[in-house]
């Protein structure tokens, strides 16, 4: 496993234990439960796994290869993510008759479209990594 | 509208890394300036290189590109 994997591995489960324990907090705190998704705040540590070791090399085009795929299928993950998220808050917001979107969901939707995109980055990372790994 | 079927890339890596002066996944990956795991997806055919890869380990077991690498249509 080089570098670039474990990093899209730590992106992945970090995303994913952000995103448990803001939902395992919310019937405690209420909206302040999205102080949960301040375990994002871990994600830069996986430029530990790119400290250089001797003459090593660290990553090259098949990396560069798999991050620009995963950025482009994150991305869109996010993006589909805000749509139907706006699709559905005009639909919800009609149903109820008050034709007004709480802050409090659109502070959700920022955090949940954040974990989208970095876990999204890290499941595609991890899933094309593990497409060329039965070669291995 | 159909889409061609992209030709797969086929090559002899393996054969030509443990041919006549052997090297490790290793020693070739720190020639051509690659990962191991690269060299790995390489020798399985999961992954196609770029034209300078395929350039540089060519030129590091002394063939021509069409030597290493040729298209399975």
């Amino acid at each position: 496993m080089n570098a670039n994997e474990k990093a899209a591995w730590t992106e992945l489960i970090v995303s994913l234990a952000a995103c448990g324990v803001a939902l395992a907090l919310a019937p405690f705190l209420g909206n302040a439960a999205t102080s949960g998704f301040a375990l994002l705040g871990l994600l830069p540590l996986s430029w530990l796994f790119f400290r250089r070791r001797g003459g090593e090399v660290m990553t090259d085009e098949r990396d560069d290869e798999i991050d620009r795929r995963a950025k482009y299928l994150s991305a869109l993950a996010g993006w589909f993510t805000l749509l139907l998220a706006v699709i559905g808050l005009t639909m919800w917001s009609n149903f109820a008759g008050d034709h007004t979107v709480r802050t409090w969901v659109l502070n959700w939707l920022v955090w949940v479209q954040f974990v989208v995109v970095c876990g999204g980055h890290g499941l595609a990372s991890v899933v094309l990594y593990r497409r060329q790994a039965h070669a291995a | 509208m159909p889409r061609k079927k992209e030709p797969t890339l086929s090559n002899s890596i393996r054969e030509l890394r443990t041919g006549k002066v052997p090297m490790t996944q290793q020693e070739l990956a720190d020639r051509v300036g690659v990962t191991r795991q690269t060299i790995i997806a390489l020798e399985g055919g999961a992954y196609t290189p770029s034209l300078a890869l395929a350039l540089r380990i060519a030129k590091v077991f002394g063939k021509k590109t069409d030597d290493v690498f040729r298209l399975d249509e």
